[in-house]
């Protein structure tokens, strides 16, 4: 009975609205848990920027997709010219479509950026396999995502690329083609298959993509980050129980990142004011085209940062075994941390297998990026074939090297020239 | 490892010239110019006179010309309307595009978006680009786009002016179908290095403050 009376007079205390507020909701914990008292490495270099900077363009794209949502039109009569009606006769609407447009290439550049970072300093190992599994996840739903939304518009494009992709379903024994159908909710692309995109593109996608972020992040923090000499800053701390290579997040991080953020902003309206279109890379010229299911375009290439794995299934002269290869691209990198037994993390103290496996990698990685915007030629497709090769030698060599790799040192304390 | 960035960027930029540069025919260069309002202004009128009968620009509306392109509402009509249309109205085509498909064998475009498909080069090109096939018969053919339904609207520019007056005309056109294909343009690039200039600053600032807060850190 005491105890309920004790209980009930802290509620009863006089106190400032934030005291209110924490004794009904962990603010204060929490703020200081991730932002406050979250003890990042200090030796964060270039590459770790690209982490806030996938969160800035999330933000981005919810933002302008909401006010692009309040004039389009999910029909397939009235798609395309809800587009030039935005264009032209909203309000400010070039600037968000613009922002929206650059920002679904912006977030591709960014996460690409942010995987290799893992890539190289061993992010994805122990205790980290988690964060990188659900970072994998998010690259998943953000393929599907930028897919999906790259239909709405209802250009020529737009239209045979998906198209394409569908198709692909149809290359899966026994229920492809039921599964194509149920795909696009008709025989063909159609109306319907526009509104269920416009649906997973507006609601579904967006949503699970938030709730992947935010894990991804509770993850991170849980474990703490790595940094680019893959030192545990953990092991070592000082007197107040704190790390001794770790600084707050915040104001540390938190002023760095905006550093890092104006800059990427920059970069980014560039884009958006002198080359929206990006070159014909970002919004591709054959979409100025309303979409016409009798006309197929001479050359439909995805969007390019599909074109690294649309390689591989070209690469692969059987449909159905190039849909496997395609999809086994994606799906080897979430055995990464498991496939690399080396226990260094960081490549600035890895053996020189490693460093030679992972040039081949990325080297591949781009080649088949460029090969998958051009058509498929004898040569080319050749070419694809020795980089597709490139590619999952990476991922089969890895394991045998890394357990045999000679490594340099790891320091106990990171590396940091203030 | 910034230096690897800055080389991924070029790689992709030089990737970007490779795309570029493919098309069949190489094209003539415009050189038009936006900001040259009477070339537009004598786009319109031409693109009113030769090309309206059978094309739209649906997407715009006579009164958006008028305030991009320096005229009132009742010059706009006067032009480019011949006093037929209401400033509101959107930009089609004059004559029955049925009928002229069934004549052509095809429905003539919307020229809205034909700048942002294919470039001002490319319509600029495309209408210096027909030959007389067959002199006999007033038969024309086109470089750019073999076998065309469409007729060689500037046959008089062809037969009875000379090349400059033809030029400039293809000049006005091309100039005045890029402005319809994105009419914010200019706006955008006269926008644009204002809102860069902001960055500019904003990240000295910021960068400034980071320097602040870090000197701490040992």
């Amino acid at each position: 009975m005491a105890e309920h009376n004790s209980h009930t007079s802290e509620f009863e205390k006089p106190g400032t609205l934030l005291q209110w507020l924490d004794k009904r909701l962990p603010l204060v914990e929490t703020w200081n848990e991730h932002v406050g008292q979250y003890y990042a490495p200090k030796n964060f270099n270039f590459w770790y920027y690209f982490g806030s900077l996938a969160l800035l363009v999330l933000v981005n794209q919810f933002v302008t997709g909401i006010w692009l949502t309040m004039s389009y039109k999910p029909s397939a009569a009235e798609a395309f010219n809800s587009i030039e009606y935005i264009m032209r006769d909203v309000e400010w609407g070039w600037l968000i479509r613009y922002m929206h447009s650059t920002g679904a290439s912006a977030f591709f550049i960014v996460v690409y950026l942010h995987m290799f970072r893992g890539i190289m300093y061993g992010s994805y190992k122990q205790p980290r396999e988690l964060v990188w599994i659900i970072g994998m996840l998010i690259f998943l739903v953000l393929m599907g995502e930028a897919f999906m939304g790259y239909l709405l518009p209802w250009g020529q494009m737009s239209y045979w690329g998906a198209q394409v992709i569908i198709s692909l379903f149809g290359a899966i024994p026994v229920v492809g083609p039921d599964l194509a159908t149920w795909i696009r909710g008709d025989y063909v692309i159609s109306d319907a298959t526009l509104n269920r995109f416009f649906a997973l593109h507006v609601i579904a996608l967006p949503l699970v993509l938030l709730i992947l972020v935010f894990l991804h992040i509770v993850a991170l923090h849980r474990v703490g980050s790595n940094n680019p000499d893959g030192v545990d800053i953990k092991k070592v701390k000082g007197p107040d129980g704190t790390p001794l290579d770790g600084i707050p997040f915040h104001p540390y991080y938190s002023v760095k990142d905006t550093v890092g953020a104006v800059a990427f902003a920059f970069l980014f309206a560039v884009i958006v004011f002198y080359f929206p279109e990006g070159g014909g890379f970002f919004l591709e010229s054959p979409n100025f085209e309303p979409a016409n299911p009798l006309k197929t375009p001479p050359h439909i290439a995805p969007v390019w940062y599909f074109t690294p794995f649309y390689a591989i299934l070209r690469a692969i002269p059987d449909k159905f075994f190039g849909v496997v290869a395609m999809g086994a691209a994606i799906g080897v990198l979430f055995l990464l941390p498991w496939l690399d037994r080396c226990p260094v993390r960081s490549i600035r103290y890895r053996g020189t297998s490693f460093k030679l496996l992972l040039t081949m990698f990325t080297v591949s990685f781009l080649a088949l990026g460029y090969l998958g915007t051009q058509p498929a030629t004898p040569t080319l497709t050749k070419l694809a074939q020795l980089f597709t090769a490139g590619y999952f030698l990476f991922f089969i060599l890895l394991p045998f090297t890394s357990k045999h790799e000679q490594c340099k040192p790891v320091p106990t304390r990171v590396t940091y020239h203030g | 490892m910034a230096k690897g960035f800055v080389a991924i960027l070029a790689g992709l930029l030089i990737s970007l010239n490779v795309w570029a540069g493919e098309h069949g025919q190489p094209l003539e260069k415009a050189n038009n110019d936006l900001r040259d309002k009477a070339s537009l202004q004598r786009g319109a009128v031409l693109f009113s006179n030769y090309c309206q009968a059978c094309h739209s620009i649906k997407y715009m509306r006579y009164n958006r010309i008028a305030r991009d392109l320096g005229w009132t509402d009742d010059e706009v009509v006067q032009k480019i309307a011949h006093g037929l249309n209401k400033p509101t109205d959107a930009v089609l085509a004059r004559g029955d595009l049925k009928a002229i498909s069934k004549v052509l064998g095809t429905t003539p475009p919307d020229l809205s978006l034909m700048a942002r498909r294919k470039g001002p080069d490319y319509i600029y090109s495309f209408l210096l680009g027909y030959f007389e096939k067959d002199p006999n018969k007033g038969v024309w053919d086109n470089h750019y786009l073999p076998g065309t339904a469409m007729p060689n609207v500037l046959e008089d520019k062809y037969r009875f002016a000379d090349e400059k007056v033809r030029q400039q005309t293809a000049r006005d056109l091309a100039n005045f179908l890029e402005y319809v294909g994105e009419p914010i343009k200019l706006y955008r690039q006269s926008l644009g290095w204002k809102v860069l200039l902001f960055l500019f600053v904003f990240f000295i600032i910021a960068y400034l403050l980071k320097k602040e807060y870090w000197r701490d850190v040992k």
